[in-house]
């Protein structure tokens, strides 16, 4: 077998002949990013149920208190509880990561199948929006939009999700163009599969594999781009406890008071890894299941 | 159909940026004549509103300004009242020299950090990917800081401000390459991964052969292909974290010119500059597509169909 | 009142720091050294002193046209006025040796120095002083500040060679105040005669530094006048100044100025954050300058022109319910003094009255059911005929530091305890502009900076709630009261300095009384220097750093 026969088998095989091989994530960083994310549903859900504190309770006697027993993630400028404003903003935050990467992600679908299934002419036309989409920076594309429909929670997300729509698109049509080109994709079509089919069956699921890593990761992408609007002044309006906007709001003291920003960051940070792996789990019992 | 292509999106951008500049609070004029929140009277106004054309119908200022770029004239920021093509024409090389040398950065760190630990042992296979995910999640501006504090105040070897050394040049490159590694070795680990899975690699294994060579030779072609194709989208990205960066960093370049220039209602400046990054994009696009059917003889193939 | 209080930071001395600050401040009148027993030997000639401004990079250098702090900043390098003032708030001689009004008030001749140049070499005289207010008064201009500053003026006349005449439309006991700043500031007619375009890049003046070259958001090179002749009445030394040159940069983030500064790349920045200069403290090489800036001192204002607001009770009960005396302790790390009056205490005629502003929760709860605010909504609002109590603050991200967008918070959340939903939107500078045009707050902050009290008759006069052909308008609090306009008009027309006196403070107790603003501090204008630059200060005028004495020791 020619190496690039071999290669096209590949993402088909690659589950079934090694499988193990596979499974060289942890079990325990799986079990651990489970119980990451189950945390987060309970703060999401209930966040009165594991905050210690009122999150907005100002106290600006107690400011600028360090990790302590009484405040675990010590208190901000203002001598609210940090740890209790990490939990808050946890529904904010995750609601801007994922719905903005929705959005992204929804669009770049329509775009992407468009523009590799939809025969030339709508490739090109399709392929044309992507790269205008594509040429705005995206920090400026998510800034017209906030200037123009005002700052907030709601125009940071549909800013930021706009802002990644079309690399999504790319990244699937890159993907579909590829695959649409392969053996088994040509022997379905020898086999005299309908377009749509093979679409659903072949082309979507090897798609959206790679797809589904880079949302996962999106996730905390967009997070993090949210809170550059927040530096920039530009994103949750306060006293919303949203992780971007506490870490643009606590830089200011990073040499005086680090923990400001630390802990939003580690939740980011461990949002990012935790739904990643679990990504990744679910894509290897996607390819296993199949 | 490329150069039609190219024209497209350049009309498309400016197009959609004049509009969308309508849009936004804020009287052009007033950009004109000192800023937001300027107290200039009626017959500064009046007379700034004539001499920019500013009292004509939208469609006939669109018009004149498409008329303008085809010419190549960019024309005159509002704000600083020189021309936009020598503004940026000043700004441009620093901020290509900063995204070019992230993104190099970027690859290089992306490429060592997933070839070290892809397919090795639990441990550092964990370790490497907690590395990648962390620096992925990065904000730019709090990186910046961070930096600043461990290698500007803590230890001295760089300064926190670029002022055109290439001493200066470390921490700005560094803040905007390291998340973009991050999301590259993300990437690249997948296809890494695979190609470590296929029989040929397998069997060489079993014959107990040392991969070393292997994964330089085989894999690096294979994972570099969503790498290049991903360069367009990352030099992108970078532009939009060289507002950020150049900000921190004091540093004059494409990104603060536009972060400036939206807030002043600069529309000639905040259009010369998508207008340029566009340009920018379009010349990226045609690389990594000749780059990626070098590197995979599939598209090669579809190419020449 | 101090307008500048230079301390250096030595942790033996934090004790006596009050004590030193008054002594200070006297001895600066006529002194080069920060401190007196500090002078670290003879001034040293040469070197270049490097500053980071935080403040945005001007569009233009020439302070006449627009006129905005940040031009101002810069410009006191190169450009001079007709007068200035010492620090106990005198008019003192600059470009101008004296001045004379005529009985009715309506002229004044101003004698000028004799022998003072321009650095394109072109003569100083009456003639330009001409020259230099029709420009400022010529709409192609485009002035704001200075065209405002010259609103009674008619026009000058050139009596001879070094006589001034200006010629006013009406009494103006602000005319020498408006003068002292520096966008009214001297340039030369040659220089003007360029055209805008050029004279934006580099304008000329009579200055101790000379505009070099400016490369945009980088740096503008400003190098040492030799032939430099006109220091105002207080300054240290005569002749060119000790510095070669001074490389004015734009570092806009604060961490990485302090970063900068600390490290040695730069010698001076402006707009530190209060922890930095708290921090500094034990840093025993970095010298702080806080110099509160003239006019008005920063302030909340509440819009009385529509409801709630335009009930004086509803106002009354905001007040009383915010507490903010904690907050600005923590956040400003005691760098920042709580103020009770509409004026910085820069200002000699600034009148104070803390127990307008005692907070009283009770008091505040009385006052608005008493306005009809009876029913309360499931999260605490009150309401009145189904409307909720709500107060859109618009809050400019360009104009509050993160310390007082942090306090804006500390207000909502106090606030919020009597009923009220203060609702705060962090805007860009055009954005924030478009929600006061529209009257889209309730309340709002805004900082004014202008020399003499009379920064009240331009915030408080109910001429200034009609917006200007652009639609700024300076009376944010929408007072309209004829009471208060008489007495700023005729405080405006009034020379007589204790009758003047007496008609501000008449004035500045009806505003306060009337519940219109909740006063919070001076507007804050620090400067950190490292301790190898000796000699540096303010102008007592508009606050801006000047380095014709300061020169760089080791």
């Amino acid at each position: 077998m020619s190496e690039l026969e071999l290669r096209q088998t590949t993402v088909e095989a690659s589950a079934e002949h090694l499988g193990p091989r596979r499974r060289r994530m942890p079990r325990a960083g799986t079990v651990l990013a489970v119980a990451f994310v189950a945390f987060l549903a309970v703060a999401t859900v209930a966040p009165s149920l594991v905050w210690t504190q009122d999150p907005n309770r100002i106290a600006a006697a107690d400011a600028f208190e360090s990790p302590s027993l009484a405040h675990w993630f010590g208190t901000d400028e203002s001598g609210r509880d940090v740890y209790s404003r990490v939990i808050a903003g946890t529904a904010s935050s995750l609601l801007i990561g994922v719905s903005a990467t929705l959005i992204g992600l929804a669009l770049g679908l329509v775009l992407g199948v468009l523009a590799s299934f939809g025969g030339r002419v709508l490739d090109f036309g399709v392929g044309r929006v992507i790269e205008v989409l594509f040429a705005f920076p995206g920090l400026l594309l998510a800034l017209l939009v906030i200037v123009v429909a005002g700052p907030g929670p709601v125009t940071a997300t549909i800013a930021v999700g706009l802002s990644t729509a079309p690399g999504y698109a790319r990244i699937i049509r890159g993907q579909l163009v590829g695959i649409r080109s392969s053996h088994y994709v040509e022997a379905a079509r020898v086999l005299g599969h309908s377009p749509g089919r093979i679409l659903a069956r072949h082309l979507l699921p090897n798609a959206l594999v790679p797809l589904f890593v880079l949302a996962t990761l999106g996730v905390g992408q967009a997070i993090v781009w949210a809170a550059a609007l927040s530096y920039l002044g530009l994103g949750a309006q306060p006293p919303a406890a949203e992780w971007g906007a506490m870490l643009a709001a606590g830089r200011t003291y990073l040499p005086t008071a680090p923990w400001l920003t630390v802990f939003p960051g580690l939740m980011i940070v461990g949002t990012t890894i935790a739904t990643t792996m679990l990504g990744r789990a679910l894509t290897r019992r996607g390819r296993e299941g199949r | 159909m490329l150069a039609a292509g190219a024209v497209f999106v350049m009309w498309a951008v400016a197009t959609l940026t004049f509009f969308a500049i309508r849009l936004i609070p804020g009287d052009p004029a007033e950009a004109i004549l000192g800023g937001p929140g300027s107290q200039a009277s009626q017959e500064a106004l009046d007379q700034v509103r004539r001499d920019y054309g500013l009292d004509q119908p939208l469609l006939v200022q669109y018009l004149a300004m498409l008329a303008r770029l085809v010419t190549g004239d960019l024309g005159t920021s509002y704000a600083l009242r020189t021309p936009v093509a020598d503004l940026l024409g000043g700004q441009l090389g620093g901020t290509m020299l900063l995204a070019v040398l992230a993104l190099l950065v970027a690859w290089i760190l992306a490429l060592g950090l997933s070839l070290w630990s892809t397919g090795r042992a639990r441990v550092a296979a964990a370790v490497g990917e907690g590395i990648e995910l962390t620096a992925a999640a990065l904000p730019h501006f709090w990186l910046a800081a961070v930096l600043i504090a461990i290698f500007s105040t803590g230890l001295d070897w760089f300064p926190p401000i670029a002022t055109g050394t290439p001493a200066g040049l470390v921490l700005p490159v560094a803040t905007l390459a390291i998340p973009l590694a991050g999301f590259l070795a993300q990437v690249m680990r997948e296809s890494l991964l695979d190609a470590l899975q296929q029989p040929f690699v397998v069997s060489a294994r079993a014959r107990g052969e040392n991969t070393t060579g292997l994964r330089l030779r085989h894999t690096i072609r294979h994972a570099s292909l969503p790498a290049i194709s991903l360069s367009g989208w990352a030099l992108g990205w970078l532009l939009s974290g060289a507002v950020v960066v150049e900000t921190i960093f004091a540093m004059p370049g494409l990104g603060r010119t536009l972060l400036q220039a939206v807030t002043l209602r600069d529309v000639p400046v905040v259009t010369g500059v998508v207008l340029l990054v566009a340009l920018v994009y379009v010349v990226m696009t045609v690389v990594t597509d000749v780059a990626s059917r070098l590197a995979d003889p599939r598209l090669r193939q579809e190419g020449a169909r | 009142m101090p307008t500048a209080t230079v301390t250096t930071l030595r942790p033996w001395r934090r004790i006596a720091l009050p004590a030193i600050a008054l002594v200070s401040a006297v001895a600066l009148a006529g002194c080069q050294a920060a401190e007196p027993d500090e002078a670290s030997g003879d001034p040293v000639e040469g070197g270049t002193l490097v500053y980071a401004s935080g403040d945005a990079e001007p569009t233009c250098l020439d302070p006449h046209v627009g006129g905005n702090y940040p031009q101002a900043l810069l410009a006191g390098q190169f450009l001079e006025s007709l007068v200035s003032r010492d620090t106990s708030g005198e008019i003192i001689p600059w470009l101008a040796e004296s001045w004379e009004p005529s009985d009715d008030g309506l002229a004044w001749e101003f004698t000028l120095r004799e022998g003072v140049t321009f650095t394109d070499g072109t003569h100083f005289d009456a003639e330009a002083v001409a020259v230099n207010v029709e420009h400022l008064k010529d709409p192609a201009t485009q002035s704001s500040t200075g065209y405002l500053a010259m609103g009674k003026v008619d026009r000058v006349e050139a009596v001879d060679d070094l006589t001034a005449r200006f010629v006013l439309t009406a009494p103006d006991s602000a005319l020498l105040e408006s003068l002292s700043q520096p966008w009214t500031a001297m340039q030369s007619p040659a220089g003007i005669a360029r055209g805008m375009e050029e004279n934006c890049e580099a304008p000329v003046g009579t200055g101790p530094f000379i505009v070099g070259e400016w490369v945009k958001q980088d740096h503008v090179t400003l190098v040492r006048n030799d032939d430099y002749s006109s220091p105002p009445a207080d300054a240290g030394h005569d002749g060119p100044p000790y510095l070669d040159a001074i490389e004015w940069r734009f570092v806009p983030d604060a961490a990485s100025r302090y970063a900068a500064l600390q490290g040695g790349q730069v010698d001076v920045i402006d707009n530190p954050q209060p922890d930095t200069i708290a921090a500094a403290e034990g840093d025993d090489v970095l010298t702080w300058i806080d110099a509160p800036r003239p006019g008005a001192a920063n302030r909340i204002e509440l819009n009385s022109g529509q409801a709630p607001f335009d009930d004086e009770r509803v106002r009354e009960a905001f007040i009383r319910a915010v507490e903010v005396n904690d907050g600005i302790d923590a956040l400003f790390f005691g760098t920042a003094e709580r103020s009770y009056s509409a004026l910085s205490s820069a200002e000699q005629l600034a009148y104070s009255d803390e127990a307008l502003f005692e907070p009283d929760l009770d008091a505040a709860n009385a006052l608005l059911d008493e306005a009809g605010w009876t029913d309360r909504d499931a999260d605490g609002i009150r309401m009145k005929d189904g409307v909720r109590l709500t107060l859109r603050f618009p809050v400019s991200t360009n104009q509050s530091i993160p310390a007082e967008q942090s306090l804006f918070e500390q207000v909502q959340a106090t606030a919020k305890q009597a009923g009220f939903d203060v609702a705060i939107e962090l805007l860009d500078l055009s954005s924030w502009y478009s929600a006061l045009f529209a009257h889209e707050y309730e309340i709002v902050s805004a900082p004014y900076t202008k020399v003499g009290p009379d920064v009240l008759r331009i915030l408080y006069h109910s001429d200034s709630i009609t917006p200007a052909p652009s639609g700024y308008f300076a009376n944010l609090a929408q007072l309209d009261d004829p009471a208060v306009d008489a007495l700023l008009t005729e405080a405006a027309s009034t020379s007589e300095e204790a009758a003047r006196a007496d008609l501000y403070r008449q004035a500045q107790e009806r505003i306060l009384g009337g519940y219109y603003l909740l006063p919070l501090y001076d507007q804050q204008n620090s400067f950190l220097l490292d301790a190898r630059v000796e000699g540096a200060r303010t102008m007592p005028t508009v606050s801006t750093p000047t380095f014709y004495d300061a020169w760089l020791a080791g």
